[in-house]
């Protein structure tokens, strides 16, 4: 449905994408999630066509739309601070795109009367039809600009931040809402967060972006299962970065040594492992396999135990139940052996100056966890 | 924003005063001492003197020939040079705060250049350049055209030191609302003459009627400028603050006043008007402040 190819633009020095390719299916919810100047924003204007790219080009259902103008690409947009048009009542701003059409297209007035208070319904703000933008809430005038995207019946609906400046509970609220919005309404749908818990718990594909380019595509759950690379590794949930080494097939994290098959072929190279808190397994001496680690920190957060522990000299953060917890009886000093159920390991040499953003930065999550 | 610094001043004001009472009393009374003695014993010279020999003798010098067709050439003035530069300001404010380019600092300075050049000097400007023995002189004398001397010349002028108050007002207003509006409509299906109407205009109202004011105050009480184009022939390229120079220069003291006191009222008229918008526009800016 739009295919972005090989999609470049620059402000001034500042290269905002480096050659992004990007497929997006009918009817598909698609995040595009990143820190920020991570050139997201970009590419949800270049589809929208507010921006035009420098090089490539952006495809609308297989026809050449990289240099068709907003007004003629029958795009919704959702503007992160709404952009609602302050002098317009509720049923004007929604029924703008509609009275803007030429004479043969535009609808008749009850038409569009109907049209909007549908629409309104929709959005569950009946009865605010006649309130000025500063009448309302921000969720009430995030769902206004909803509403006027969709009352043009776009082609794609792009959001950009689209509960960016909402407090929490509204937010989360909203997300649900348009999740459900989106299944009933079947429409392709792109938008733009940093905040990773939105966009694996509202999209069906995650496009995680850095520094221009696209880190990895996939469902949330390839997505936080199998990280491409470091950076996504880091950007998605809580994790260990632990140095390491790895020699003919095996990674040495510390005293814990670890199976690393994909570097059978790699002699001796500094790596770095990542481990997933809840991927590590605590047991008694004797009881499981892996290495001894010393217990340094426990506390209880509601329905998890986070146990921090030193490994060698790594010190390394692991998540339990609270059962499990109680089996073990665990306290500061005692000695548990750690196993990993699973890690990735990423050599050294192999991402440096691509993906992650410093060394230093690595350095300074690793002493964090 | 002028009209925003104001309100929010004003806002302030309850807050920030902490002085003993004797202190305000004394800051008052000095406030309204050099108010009175600057402001307001001229103001009420000026209608004493235009009086002084009774009401009959106060409309006569106003019905004079001379005195209506300065009044008539002032409006003219003021009808072509306002809505000019209502469309220029317009416009210089919305390349300016809605787009980026490379001359927009040149823009700015070049918007400025009538408030920092003396009146007199752009009026001779003008002089030099299409006078009798101007750059462009020959060719207009040729062509039978007038410029200086002559009505066109005094219009010319007048929007040009008139020329950055629209704009002025406009471009921080712009500047602040950004262009999300006019891009959500654009992405709606609507043509940059539809955005302009229907979105940008809207936004800027208020601020384009302060603009408008400020423009038509200093439009009809223009002199440096005017004086040097002008050629102060009676009846024909006078208006009414060049009048006023002449009447006062023959001694026609009561009839300088009268035909002062108009501009004086302008002058009221154009406070009250500036009084009144601030005080509807506070409560779109408050408004827009919750948006």
């Amino acid at each position: 449905m739009i295919d972005a190819r090989n999609v470049r633009k620059t402000f001034g020095s500042f290269a905002a994408l480096n050659d992004v390719s990007l497929n997006i299916a009918e009817g598909e919810l698609v995040a595009l999630l990143g820190p920020s100047g991570s050139g997201k924003t970009t590419l949800l204007r270049i589809l929208g066509g507010l921006e035009f790219p420098d090089s490539g080009s952006v495809l609308f259902d297989g026809g050449d739309a990289t240099l068709v103008s907003a007004r003629d690409r029958h795009v919704g947009f959702v503007f992160q601070h709404y952009a609602l048009f302050r002098h317009m009542t509720v049923f004007d701003n929604v029924a703008f795109g509609l009275k803007v059409r030429s004479r043969k297209e535009r609808p008749s007035k009850a038409e569009i009367a109907e049209r909007v208070h549908h629409l309104l319904s929709m959005v569950q703000l009946d009865g605010l039809a006649l309130r000025y933008p500063s009448q309302l809430s921000g969720g009430q005038r995030q769902r206004v600009a909803l509403a006027r995207a969709l009352a043009i019946q776009p082609r794609v609906l792009l959001l950009d931040e689209p509960f960016g400046a909402l407090d929490a509970q509204v937010r989360k609220e909203l997300r649900r809402w348009l999740r459900r919005l989106h299944d009933e309404l079947k429409i392709t749908g792109v938008f733009v967060t940093h905040d990773q818990e939105e966009a694996l718990e509202v999209a069906d594909r995650v496009v995680v972006m850095n520094q221009g380019r696209i880190e990895q595509i996939g469902t949330p759950t390839e997505i936080y299962d199998q990280p491409a690379t470091p950076f996504v590794y880091q950007f998605l949930g809580n994790v260990n970065a632990l140095p390491c080494r790895i020699r003919g097939g095996q990674a040495e994290i510390g005293p814990l040594v670890m199976p690393a098959p994909s570097y059978a072929g790699v002699a001796d190279a500094a790596g770095v492992a990542f481990v997933r808190p809840h991927d590590l397994l605590l047991s008694r001496p004797g009881e499981g396999g892996g290495s001894f680690a010393v217990v340094r920190h426990v506390s209880v957060l509601g329905a998890v135990v986070r146990v921090e522990l030193s490994l060698g000299e790594h010190i390394i953060e692991a998540e339990t139940s609270r059962q499990r917890h109680a089996e073990l009886e665990l306290a500061p000093g005692q000695r548990v052996l750690l196993w990993p159920r699973q890690a990735r390991f990423f050599l050294r040499d192999g991402w440096e100056g691509t993906t992650l953003e410093s060394r230093e930065e690595l350095a300074r999550t690793s002493a964090m966890l | 924003m002028a009209i925003a610094v104001e309100i929010s001043a004003a806002r302030r004001r309850s807050r920030a005063v902490s002085e003993t009472l004797w202190v305000k009393g004394l800051l008052t009374a000095l406030g309204v001492a050099i108010l009175g003695l600057f402001l307001l014993l001229p103001l009420a010279t000026v209608f004493g003197e235009a009086f002084s020999k009774g009401a009959d003798a106060y409309f006569a010098a106003l019905v004079d020939d001379d005195a209506l067709a300065a009044i008539r050439l002032t409006l003219l003035v003021a009808v072509i040079a306002v809505p000019l530069n209502v469309v220029f300001g317009a416009v210089a404010s919305w390349c300016i705060a809605k787009f980026d380019f490379r001359a927009k600092s040149l823009l700015i300075t070049l918007i400025d250049i009538p408030f920092s050049v003396s009146p007199v000097i752009s009026g001779l400007i003008y002089v030099l350049l299409f006078g009798l023995q101007g750059w462009f002189g020959p060719w207009l004398r040729d062509h039978d055209i007038k410029l200086i001397f002559a009505v066109p010349g005094i219009v010319l002028a007048t929007v040009f030191v008139t020329f950055p108050f629209v704009a002025r007002e406009l471009i921080p207003l712009m500047e602040s609302q950004g262009t999300e509006e006019e891009e959500a409509a654009v992405v709606l299906g609507a043509s940059g003459w539809r955005i302009f109407w229907t979105v940008t205009v809207p936004n800027i109202k208020w601020g384009l009627l302060y603009g408008v004011l400020l423009c038509n105050a200093r439009a009809m009480g223009e002199f440096g400028a005017v004086s040097v184009v002008s050629g102060h022939v009676r009846g024909v390229t006078n208006t009414m603050p060049l009048h006023v120079e002449i009447l006062y220069n023959e001694y026609n003291y009561m009839a300088a006043f009268a035909v002062a006191s108009l501009l004086a009222l302008l002058a009221l008229v154009t406070l009250a008007a500036k009084a009144l918008l601030v005080w509807r526009f506070s409560r779109e800016i408050a408004a827009d402040a919750r948006q």
